[in-house]
């Protein structure tokens, strides 16, 4: 029995060390886009969030405060993200709350 | 006030020396970036940003992709621009820009061909560094004006010379185009200067919202923020842009525009 396997476990072997290289960079690549892709829950608030940003002056003071809370929210989902997308959705999430609160002061101050 | 005038006056003088022996054309907006280059044993990023400002809009870049405003402060590293952020956002040898690809940036291959492209970004103090894109011959038909890198980005845009780029799928939000912004004055307080007005509008299709506010110009305790040229000179509000990568302080009648009633 054992002297049957042993030829298939060499094939089994060498299968995955010439497989290797080529399906390395594959899930690599798969990691990446994993990392870098727009649709998860968090990313399709964040979208809509700040899509929002050139409207800010037209918005209410009740519909300002009301998307300040969503940043807010929005937010401790994004600090729980890892590495390099944490420190940019968090920048990013930061320019677009600091127009909202902007618009929202001009207009309390008016 | 007479210590402004004089510290103004200085500032002014200053700024005039400085042109007579300023850098050429084509350093003006060259942006060095060493946050980790040298410590990894790579030569520093010579950013050229003359190049990407005539390519792609101010929000793509610094909001969209996340650059910060000032030379150093994003922190950009190669794990970063790796998986797909910062320079990766763009260069990842998928990103089209016309009919090519653009070349990927960072990578662990360190094979000779590789470290050329290394040096394409890497290039402080490496000689022999072919740029794909030189100044002269890129700005050569583009109109001019000025001092600093001399370009009539505005006047380039509305002939067409130019077209920034303003969305790259996967990383910007689709968004509804800006509603035009009204241009409008802004006071001088020097009764030798004329008012500025200030291109609103311009600034707006540019930048959005939120490369200007409220981080570079913030509400002001009675509404609009006060600011004079001394704040400017030291890089703050207009001085964020202007004299580092955007037309220079110098070219006064650029921005102090009012006619004289």
């Amino acid at each position: 029995m054992r002297t049957k396997l042993k030829p298939l476990i060499f094939v089994a072997v060498a299968l995955i060390a010439f497989s290797a290289p080529t399906f390395l960079p594959v899930a690599a690549c798969a990691a990446q886009a994993v990392e870098a892709a727009p649709q998860s829950d968090w990313q399709a608030e964040f979208d809509d969030i700040c899509s929002k940003t050139q409207d800010a002056m037209a918005m209410g003071v009740d519909e300002l405060k009301a998307v300040l809370d969503r940043c807010d929210k929005l937010k401790v989902k994004i600090e729980a993200l890892e590495g390099t997308q944490r420190k940019v959705y968090l920048r990013r999430l930061e320019m677009c709350r600091g127009v909202f609160a902007f618009a929202l002061e001009s207009k309390e101050k008016k | 006030m007479k210590s402004f005038m004089l510290m103004l006056s200085a500032a002014i003088f200053a700024s005039c020396v400085g042109a007579a022996y300023a850098d050429p054309a084509s350093d003006y907006g060259r942006v060095v970036i060493n946050n980790f280059s040298e410590r990894a044993g790579m030569p520093a990023v010579v950013f050229d940003h003359w190049l990407h400002r005539g390519l792609y809009t101010c929000r793509l870049c610094h909001v969209d992709v996340g650059f910060a405003m000032e030379q150093g402060a994003t922190n950009i590293n190669k794990a970063g621009n790796f998986n797909g952020y910062y320079c990766g956002a763009c260069h990842n040898g998928r990103t089209r820009f016309g009919d090519k690809a653009i070349f990927p940036a960072c990578s662990d291959v360190s094979a000779l061909g590789e470290k050329k492209r290394c040096y394409r970004c890497h290039s402080r103090g490496v000689d022999d560094v072919q740029m794909e894109y030189d100044f002269a011959a890129f700005t050569k038909a583009l109109p001019k004006k000025g001092s600093g890198n001399g370009i009539d980005w505005e006047q380039a845009e509305a002939t067409g010379l130019v077209k920034p780029i303003d969305y790259i799928e996967g990383v910007s939000i689709k968004r509804p185009a800006i509603k035009p912004q009204e241009d409008f004055a802004i006071h001088s307080k020097s009764t030798w200067m004329t008012d500025v007005i200030f291109s609103h509008k311009k600034h707006a299709v540019w930048n959005g919202c939120e490369v200007c506010h409220p981080e570079i110009f913030p509400m002001g305790d009675k509404g609009s923020v006060q600011f004079n040229m001394l704040q400017i000179y030291d890089g703050e509000y207009c001085g964020v842009c202007h004299d580092k990568v955007a037309f220079p302080l110098r070219d006064c009648e650029r921005c102090h525009s009012k006619p004289v009633q």
